[in-house]
């Protein structure tokens, strides 16, 4: 799996996470606050100004947006159908504006730097019990290595089906898929105890 | 939270991932094809109740967050919680907790088969359907300036999927908890 991030040495690229992270929360509230097709216009320039400086490429730049453009355009329309023009103007401009910001921060952020900054964000909850800041990384990591494993299984259970000449049915997949996945959570779970990787305190909570 | 529970809701998380990778699969008796992702999350609170269930779910979203394109028809990044329909994932996290909690009161390894499926299927329809609408409709309410009347009939078109996605949940659940049970027993 490819994260989204690109590389690259732009000034966005060399800002810290955390402060992409707290000026992308900024904008999206600022963006909510203000009703003034202007003022939301510019922005939206603004917005394409910053993702156009990432140089990604005209095509990498649209297929990452397309999915979520078009439901933005659909919400749009149907404002400006149901409601009024400028009501459907400013649902456009304010949700585009934002989603270019989003994926300029996206593009601009490592995986493994994210992670470090929610990390550091669990710290507190950690004192109080709530949850361990390394297993958030743990886990995310687990997770991106047994998707491969996911789809393999369901590749066998797919030529299963075709070598008895039976169709893919929800049922005889799903069921079969998850229970050889969960079945291996044992073994997973004895190999990463023996390897210490949560430490040596016995588990707060089971 | 013990490593086997970490585990486990990762494992599922993977499983959510997966699913939105595959193609969409056909059931037999409607011609439309079935997106799996979202049946995905009420089966992870039909298998791992609410807490592991939850997590699960959590751990997907966080994942599609820092940038990795884990959602079906391969959308990843922040920008994926710019778009109108963004209450629905969120809504998820809520979906799963419910279906969870709802499963392990409702259903027993005690009971008969068909007790069991009509539990789940309950559960995944209070979860899946009604929590997730709420936050789907009322999220797509408040950004589109719609109103709350206009996002739910315009949300109306896609309850029958969910209904049958909350059937298939409810058969494929039952069938795991024959094979494995998972689900924490409660009084």
């Amino acid at each position: 799996m490819r994260s989204l991030y690109v590389e690259g040495d732009s000034r966005l690229h060399r800002l810290s996470p955390r402060i992409k992270l707290i000026l992308l929360v900024t904008v999206s509230l600022a963006l909510f606050l203000t009703r003034s097709p202007i003022v939301l216009g510019g922005a939206a320039l603004a917005g394409i100004l910053i993702y156009a400086s990432l140089r990604m490429g005209w095509r990498q730049s649209w297929l990452r947006l397309r999915p979520i453009l078009l439901t933005i355009a659909v919400v749009a329309l149907a404002t400006l159908i149901l409601n009024t023009a400028e009501e459907g103007m400013v649902v456009l401009l304010r949700l585009t504006t934002l989603m270019l910001v989003a994926a300029a921060v996206t593009a601009t952020t490592p995986v493994g730097s994210f992670i470090e900054e929610i990390s550091s964000a669990a710290r507190p909850l950690e004192r109080i019990g709530l949850v361990r800041a390394d297993d958030i990384g743990l886990a995310v990591g687990l997770v991106i290595r047994f998707v491969p494993e996911v789809v393999s299984r369901y590749d066998i259970l797919r030529q299963a089906h075709r070598a008895r000449g039976l169709k893919l049915r929800p049922m005889t997949v799903i069921v079969p898929l998850t229970i050889q996945t969960l079945k291996s959570a044992d073994e997973i779970a004895a190999a990463i105890d023996a390897r210490g990787i949560r430490g040596h305190k016995p588990p707060s909570r089971s | 939270m013990s490593t086997r529970d970490l585990v486990l809701s990762a494992l599922f998380a993977a499983i959510i991932v997966a699913l939105g990778l595959l193609p969409p699969i056909m059931l037999g008796f409607i011609p439309v094809p079935i997106t799996a992702q979202s049946m995905g999350v009420m089966l992870a609170g039909v298998v791992l109740g609410a807490r592991r269930g939850t997590i699960a779910v959590l751990l997907v979203l966080l994942l599609a967050a820092i940038g990795l394109p884990v959602l079906s028809g391969g959308r990843g990044g922040l920008a994926v919680f710019a778009a109108p329909t963004t209450g629905f994932l969120i809504g998820w996290v809520f979906a799963a907790f419910v279906t969870g909690f709802l499963s392990e009161r409702f259903v027993r390894s005690s009971q008969g088969a068909a007790l069991q499926t009509a539990g789940f299927f309950a559960a995944a329809v209070a979860g899946g359907v009604v929590v997730l609408y709420a936050f789907g409709i009322s999220y797509l309410a408040v950004v589109s300036g719609l109103g709350f009347t206009k996002a739910f009939v315009g949300s109306m078109a896609f309850i029958p999927g969910d209904l049958v996605k909350a059937a298939v949940t409810a058969l494929a659940g039952r069938a795991v908890m024959a094979g494995y049970p998972l689900l924490p027993a409660r009084a």
